[in-house]
């Protein structure tokens, strides 16, 4: 079995590389020190099994599993996180406390071993899970190849679903992200972001106007010249919110 | 809204209380004018029902006027100016009120008015008397307000001394180390209990000299240096004077982690973390400044920031304050607080 080891203090990559060289059948392909080269080392590499720190320098380790989707086994190595905790149940296949033993780590790799070629869920609904109650994304993260891009909330213009994924516009830039619409409203303020349409979500800080469109249907025109189509429940969660 | 409508049986209990005071009010009148029984009460009656509601007023006056921050002479100025005016407005009423039943009372006009300056003396004096008992009432809340946030304040830096991020992280690098290399997994483990008894017993007490603080923020650095290595540095420049300036214990340590979790903790190269500390003659300015990473998602550190404002201004009221002064990579926290000496020094 392959692993890779993504934390960004030494000493911790250290301990984790002892035990696991202690495990018979672990070859270790590569250490990252922060999510920007655990995202490319984990692409490159494609080991079994990846130990993910949640916080990191670049990207922490929830972005870090959402780019990175389900092409490994994730278990996050953490010290304490009291809401992180409702997404490790969920999203990986395993979580160690920091400091743990290593009869435990050897507990968490029988496990990544039964569940090797298991489907996993969706990276980007654990974010959510995991997120701080009225806490919002303040960014997103998005894989092109092997590169990554962040995108600040405040820059995005728009979300369009499309299938399986969501198109980001920002910047006069289109970007692809696997994620359904639902979810990326769930994880963006609701006070900036508005589901116009089914297939909408605009940064109401870039309406320049709303127009009517056909008798049920209006268009919002963003301040760069891009047009969104807004439906009547649309139109009437807009009215709602510019005139708190 | 006055407090005293919060609870409708405490209002009926004060519009009961100006029963036996409308009633002095009579006697008083007709004691020392020719008013008959029946005058007297005719005028006494709306006074007091008026005289009742108005002197709810300096619970406003006496808030936008507060004892401490203006001098004797205007406070006393603009209260007697209003007493003057409610006497006068009152004393207006009163004569209303005896114009329009003059048909039916004969001399009723005549006689009402030698009683005018007794009824203006103490409508007067009942009025300056209730901006006397509204001080009194306010000064009481105040001062439980503020003992209730100090209280608070205490409590949660109790509970924010032991961070749990920083202590499993800690115990998590002295496992790493007792294999690599047992010296220093012994050093760092008599390093960390040191701090947590240091911050433990720090934590119970009120004010502390700033030498105290500093030094368990070294500590604090000192287990964090290793279990970053070389990514954190520190820089510190601290006037000497500043020693026994007293400060709320472990006041500064939530910003000192600050720093660190969300400053160099996210960079990858890390960086500096640079404490500042000057003295002049009443004034001590701290400063902790450390670089950023701007990309960052916004942390949680405002819930530690608002603990330290809160303290400051529990502590030293108005006289202190905090200052953040963000640069695109630089975040910087001010404290300028009074620089007072602690006289005795506490066990």
């Amino acid at each position: 079995m392959t692993a890779i080891i993504a934390d960004d203090e030494e000493l911790a990559r250290r301990l984790l590389r002892e035990y696991l060289e202690g495990q018979s059948g672990i070859e270790i392909l590569a250490e990252a020190a922060n999510g920007f080269d655990a995202v490319k080392a984990v692409s490159e590499l494609k080991p079994d099994v990846l130990f993910l720190d949640v916080q990191m320098p670049r990207l922490d380790g929830f972005e870090v599993l959402e780019l990175i989707g389900g092409e490994v086994a994730v278990v996050f190595v953490t010290a304490f996180d009291q809401y992180a905790m409702k997404a490790f149940d969920a999203a990986a296949v395993d979580y160690l406390l920091k400091p743990y033993s290593a009869e435990r780590l050897h507990e968490a790799l029988a496990r990544v071993r039964r569940r090797l070629g298991e489907p996993r869920p969706a990276p980007a609904e654990l974010r959510n899970a995991a997120r701080v109650p009225g806490e919002y994304q303040a960014r997103l993260v998005v894989k092109d190849g092997a590169k990554v891009h962040v995108i600040p909330a405040s820059r995005l213009d728009y979300a369009e679903a499309q299938d399986d994924y969501v198109a980001l516009r920002s910047e006069g830039k289109t970007w692809l992200k696997q994620q359904t619409i639902a979810s990326l409203e769930a994880a963006l303020d609701p006070g900036r972001f508005l589901r116009v349409h089914r297939s909408y979500l605009v940064n109401i800080e870039k309406i320049a106007r709303v127009e009517p469109n056909t008798k049920d249907t209006w268009i919002a025109v963003l301040h760069d010249g891009s047009q969104v189509p807004v439906s009547r429940a649309g139109y009437a969660a807009f009215r709602k919110l510019i005139s708190r | 809204m006055h407090p005293i409508f919060q609870n409708w049986r405490v209002f009926l209990l004060y519009l009961a209380a100006w029963v036996p005071l409308g009633a002095i009010l009579g006697l008083l009148i007709s004691a020392t004018s020719s008013l008959s029984d029946v005058q007297t009460t005719v005028v006494t009656a709306p006074v007091t029902v008026i005289l009742a509601f108005v002197c709810l007023a300096p619970w406003y006056t006496c808030r936008s006027l507060p004892l401490s921050s203006m001098n004797v002479k205007t406070l006393l100025g603009q209260h007697v100016l209003a007493a003057v005016v409610v006497a006068g407005g009152i004393l207006l009423i009163a004569r209303v009120t005896a114009g329009a039943f003059s048909g039916v009372l004969p001399g009723f006009g005549q006689r009402f008015r030698q009683s005018a300056p007794v009824l203006t003396a103490l409508v007067t004096m009942i009025y300056l008397l209730s901006i006397a008992l509204h001080y009194v009432v306010i000064e009481a809340q105040t001062s439980r307000r503020s003992e209730l946030l100090a209280r608070e304040a205490q409590l949660k830096a109790l509970k924010a001394q032991v961070n749990p991020h920083f202590l499993f992280n800690s115990l998590n690098s002295i496992s790493a180390l007792t294999a690599i290399d047992a010296a220093r997994a012994r050093a760092m483990c008599i390093r960390l209990a040191d701090f947590l008894r240091i911050s433990l017993r720090l934590g119970e007490r009120g004010s502390i000299p700033f030498s105290e603080e500093l030094e368990l923020t070294r500590m604090y650095l000192e287990v964090e240096q290793v279990r970053f290595g070389g990514k954190l540095r520190l820089v510190e420049d601290v006037d000497p004077a500043c020693a026994n300036c007293e400060v709320p214990a472990l006041l500064i340590q939530p910003l000192v982690e600050n720093a660190v979790k969300h400053g160099i903790a996210l960079l990858q190269e890390g960086g500096e973390i640079t404490m500042q500390g000057r003295r002049d003659k009443d004034t001590m300015r701290f400063t902790i400044e450390n670089p950023f990473d701007p990309d960052a998602p916004a942390s949680r550190s405002g819930i530690g920031l608002e603990n330290v404002r809160q303290r400051l201004e529990a502590r030293f009221g108005n006289a202190a304050r905090m200052e953040i002064h963000v640069e695109p990579r630089v975040y910087r926290v001010t404290l300028t607080l009074p620089a007072r000496t602690i006289p005795w020094r506490q066990s």
